[in-house]
């Protein structure tokens, strides 16, 4: 039997909070919307920064990328707090369950001796480079303007923490408990050849101040490794009897697509700006050229250990990735550059 | 009760701190392809010498998977309270509207606090030199935006059915009495990291922490507001880590280097009184805007600050050779008047102001009296007797001037001589040809301290006589701050009141 | 202000009351005999002379499973004192001088 609770009903005096009544009209708006538009303060500082007093304590001039309002950037995942730690959870679960798997059935030693060392001497290192990538993800958190861009920052900070604690927690399980391989892992990140290109592309990130050009370079960086790294050789894997790779390999993918959604989002933003897109347009094709340049070929000393290792094609992989980014920005109207072969 | 003995268990390699420092710090290295000072310019400026980043500890080692399964838990019992309570009308269980003027002071002044301070712990995680101090910034500021979006999220119901939570932010950035939080921030905000991890990390949320928030979420608590409440419990296992960050900051810095523990001192002695000034908009609403009390701001003050802060963790300081803040005495010679100089200022500009006010009932001043036995009824009674005769004649009292501000905490020039709660202080700085005013010895001796700094304030006051708000008359400037009817002056009578009058008329009488 | 040594001053911890936290109040009762506990609305208030050690072993003792010292931050809500120690087996709060 089906009943109807009675209930004392009070029509709502508002629907929602001014500012977005003024943007969306007068209708109740998501939990995103309340907890992410206008938040950022914009008028009436008190004080400039000691450490950069030319500026305000939100200065939309902390980098050449803007917008003329920062809101018409939302993250199409819709991420305030509760729905990122839900998501995050989620996917630490099913990457426990996979590492738990591996353990319990020995995986890590029955894997081939290539790839073994492929994870040793390429993976394993790149949780230094996840380590870099949260403290270029933190300075767009901290010197962006507006809450949407900053907080997809913020949740991509913490994510390269997590992407670090993963490789980690492999390297721990490929070292049978000790940490051990981690350590190699380090020597491997400051010595070894195929690495140090990676390496100072990560350290020159580090002294770029302005947040929108290391963003963008980074996020150039990881559009050549992570395909490369998580997606081609993750097939490989596959056809070469090293099973665990791919187990590993699809935690990783799966969050770089995620990723992918709020910074394409943020390209288009950039470049559909109605007053500004012609510039941004003009800026990202310098700065994607430039982080090309560098994340190319440090890209390619990592696939052609890569290919030293499990022989695969890699470095041709890396190629066609640099194709697909000029390809993306180009079609968004910015001058890129032809092909380089 | 017991059970059968456990089968041991496996030994682990690694122990919860090393497998945590492996997860966190051995990420770090040392740069070579540039220069590692241009890495971290912002760590030298201070003063601050640290000979050994690694000698940071973290006690809550959490890590990033940990960390989003807890959190996600907590959330997900927080949103199932403030959806049950939405669906059921429960603002309709409060004990009356007159409560909600404690949560729009809260939505205005504090929310936008929480986020400034997700934002520049976001600033600490790039630039502080040590890894451990890095993560731990990277989770607080992620925390701090929790805080902000749960706050916004609690009180997005209240905005539904009441006055003044429909334009916090703008409020915020313009209102008189928010730029005292406002500028708080900025100021913290635009120092450097130690500064910073002083400022917040130390002085707000470890000294005042629970000055600043036990108020305001049990006064939730006793006031049916079942939501904030449940924020409240939600955000202080948050606090925890947070209040971990603060000490763990200030006894590394103390223990790096001795040169540190002048430069330490001042922040604490700049930091504490800017802090506590703050906390006069809490002292008033504890002791007026609460319909049912919990506890009296000089109860507030002994618990949280003089015991728990001066007898307990001062104690511990004292080690490094730190001394309690400098004005100290000032703040406890206040705690008896504090309240009340300031509900009796904000009562007589609630027309310029988000919020509305009231005469105490008689049962309140009643309370008052007890409470302050020393002070109540020998200073301030004589002002509510004869303002209630004013009503009483159909008058209601509001000033027609604007108040002098502080320049430096920004509050009005409210508050009185220490020792004699007759006489207003004033204190005058000149600064290259030009005189400030300070409202106390602590404030003064801040501005002095940084006049170049404190110069640069937007004073809202002076703001308006600049023509800087909207235009020359009242309601011009209540327009530029997005005030509409039903937000401001008195509360009796007003939108909020006479809604709540409608809303449960016809309801069974209440019990005792 | 008489300085006091660490040993003489309080520390203390309140902890959400809940099913899942039962276990937890009864493990500290135990482990540290000489606390006070206080209810109130939806919070126990713990509070000892000098120190309060929460151990893993009598937590799953008194919850019947597994537990990692990582679950106390579900049941705090806050303490005072200072975090000396926070591993695998225990939880220790103290203060320092």
């Amino acid at each position: 039997m089906q009943y109807e609770l009675r209930t004392q009903v009070i029509e709502p005096k508002r629907k929602t909070f001014d500012n977005l009544v003024a943007r969306y009209g007068d209708r109740p708006a998501s939990r995103y919307q309340e907890g992410s538009i206008d938040i950022q303060a914009t008028e009436n500082f008190h004080f400039r920064p000691l450490w950069a007093p030319d500026k305000e304590i939100y200065d939309e001039t902390f980098s050449v990328l803007r917008l003329t309002d920062p809101y018409s950037f939302l993250d199409p995942r819709q991420y305030y707090y509760a729905p990122y730690v839900t998501s995050r959870a989620a996917m630490f679960d099913a990457f426990s369950a996979t590492l738990d798997y591996l353990e319990e059935r020995g995986m890590f030693e029955r894997l081939p001796q290539a790839w073994s060392e492929l994870f040793q001497t390429v993976v394993l290192p790149l949780r230094h480079y996840e380590s870099a990538a949260q403290m270029v993800s933190c300075d767009t958190a901290r010197f962006g303007m507006g809450t949407t861009i900053t907080q997809c920052a913020a949740y991509a900070a913490f994510d390269r923490v997590g992407n670090a604690q993963l490789i980690s927690r492999v390297g721990i399980s490929l070292g049978g408990g000790s940490a051990d391989l981690l350590d190699v892992a380090k020597t491997s990140w400051l010595q070894d050849a195929s690495l140090q290109p990676l390496r100072r592309l990560a350290e020159e990130l580090l002294v770029e101040r302005d947040w929108g050009r290391s963003l963008v370079a980074l996020d150039v960086a990881d559009q050549l490794l992570y395909p490369l790294l998580f997606t081609h050789l993750d097939e490989v894997a596959l056809n070469g009897g090293a099973g665990s790779y791919s187990l590993i390999a699809q935690h990783l993918s799966k969050w770089f697509k995620d990723q992918r959604r709020w910074l394409d989002a943020l390209y288009r933003a950039w470049t559909s700006d109605p007053e500004l897109g012609e510039t941004n347009k003009v800026l990202l094709a310098e700065i994607v050229e430039k982080a090309l340049a560098s994340a190319q070929t440090a890209a390619s000393a990592v696939a052609v250990r890569a290919d030293q290792l499990v022989g695969t094609g890699s470095l041709t992989a890396v190629d066609e990735s640099a194709a697909t980014i000029r390809e993306f920005f180009r079609a968004l109207g910015a001058p890129m550059k032809e092909k380089q072969s | 009760m017991t059970i059968a003995p456990k089968a041991p268990r496996a030994p682990k390699k690694l122990s919860m701190k090393q497998r945590y420092q492996v997860l966190t710090r051995d990420l770090d290295w040392e740069p070579s392809y540039v220069d590692p000072k241009e890495v971290f310019p912002h760590t030298d400026f201070e003063g601050i010498i640290i000979h050994d980043w690694a000698k940071w500890e973290d006690p809550f080692r959490l890590t990033v998977d940990a960390y989003c399964k807890y959190q996600a838990e907590k959330d997900k019992r927080l949103y199932a309270v403030l959806d049950g309570f939405a669906q059921g009308q429960g603002h309709l269980t409060l004990t009356d509207a007159a409560y909600l003027n404690s949560m729009k002071l809260f939505l205005q002044g504090v929310t936008p606090l929480e986020y400034q301070a997700h934002r520049n712990f976001a600033y600490l995680a790039r630039h502080l030199n040590g890894p451990g101090p890095r993560f731990a910034s990277l989770c607080q500021s992620i925390d701090e935006l929790r805080h902000t979006q749960t706050e916004i999220h609690t009180l997005s119901n209240y905005n539904k059915y009441y006055s003044g939570f429909h334009n916090y932010q703008q409020m915020h950035d313009r209102v008189w009495y928010l730029s005292v939080p406002k500028s708080f921030f900025d100021d913290a905000l635009s120092a450097g990291p130690f500064e910073f991890l002083i400022a917040i990390g130390f002085s707000f949320e470890y000294l005042l922490t629970n000055l600043l928030f036990v108020p305001f979420m049990s006064g939730a608590s006793f006031n049916g507001d079942l939501p904030t409440m449940t924020f409240g419990f939600s955000a202080q296992s948050d606090e925890s880590r947070h209040m971990t960050l603060g000490l763990e900051a200030i006894k590394f810095l103390l223990e790096q280097d001795e040169a540190n523990v002048p430069i330490v001192q001042a922040w604490i002695d700049k930091w504490f009184w800017r802090g506590y000034r703050v906390t006069a908009l809490i002292a008033q609403m504890l002791d007026y805007m609460l319909p049912r009390k919990v506890m009296s701001w000089k109860e507030a003050f002994e618990l949280y600050f003089e015991e728990q802060m001066l007898k307990g963790l001062f104690a511990d300081l004292a080690f490094y050779g730190i001394k309690p803040p400098r004005h100290v005495d000032d703040a406890i010679a206040e705690k008896e008047i504090l309240s009340h100089q300031v509900y009796w200022t904000l009562y007589q500009f609630s027309h310029a102001a988000a919020f509305t006010t009231s005469v105490p009932t008689e049962d309140h001043m009643k309370w008052l009296s007890e409470t302050y036995p020393e002070t109540f009824d020998k200073h301030y009674k004589a002002m509510w007797d004869k303002e209630q005769e004013n009503i009483a004649n159909g008058g209601r009292h509001f000033v027609r001037g604007l108040p002098q501000l502080c320049q430096v905490c920004q509050v009005p020039m409210l508050f009185t001589e220490p020792g004699d709660p007759t006489t207003i202080c004033q204190r005058e700085s000149e600064f290259k040809g030009e005189k400030f005013q300070t409202c106390s010895n602590g404030c003064q001796w801040i501005f002095e301290r940084e006049p170049e700094k404190y110069v640069q304030a937007w004073l809202p006051v002076h703001q308006i006589y600049q023509g800087n708000c909207g235009g020359p008359t009242v309601p011009d400037v209540l327009e530029w701050y997005g005030i509409q009817d039903g937000d401001n002056g008195e509360h009796l009578g007003s939108v909020d009141d006479r809604n709540w009058q409608d809303w449960h008329a016809g309801s069974a009488p209440e019990g005792d | 202000m008489t300085a006091t040594t660490a040993a003489q001053r309080y520390v203390g911890v309140d902890i959400q009351e809940s099913e899942q936290n039962r276990a937890v109040v009864e493990a500290i009762e135990e482990t540290n005999p000489d606390c006070t506990v206080q209810h109130l609305p939806g919070l126990v208030r713990i509070k000892c002379l000098g120190r309060i050690v929460i151990t893993r072993d009598s937590v799953e003792e008194k919850l019947g499973r597994d537990w990692e010292t990582h679950e106390f931050q579900m049941a705090i809500v806050s303490y005072f004192g200072h975090i000396k120690d926070w591993d695998d087996d225990e939880i220790v709060i103290a203060w320092d001088h």
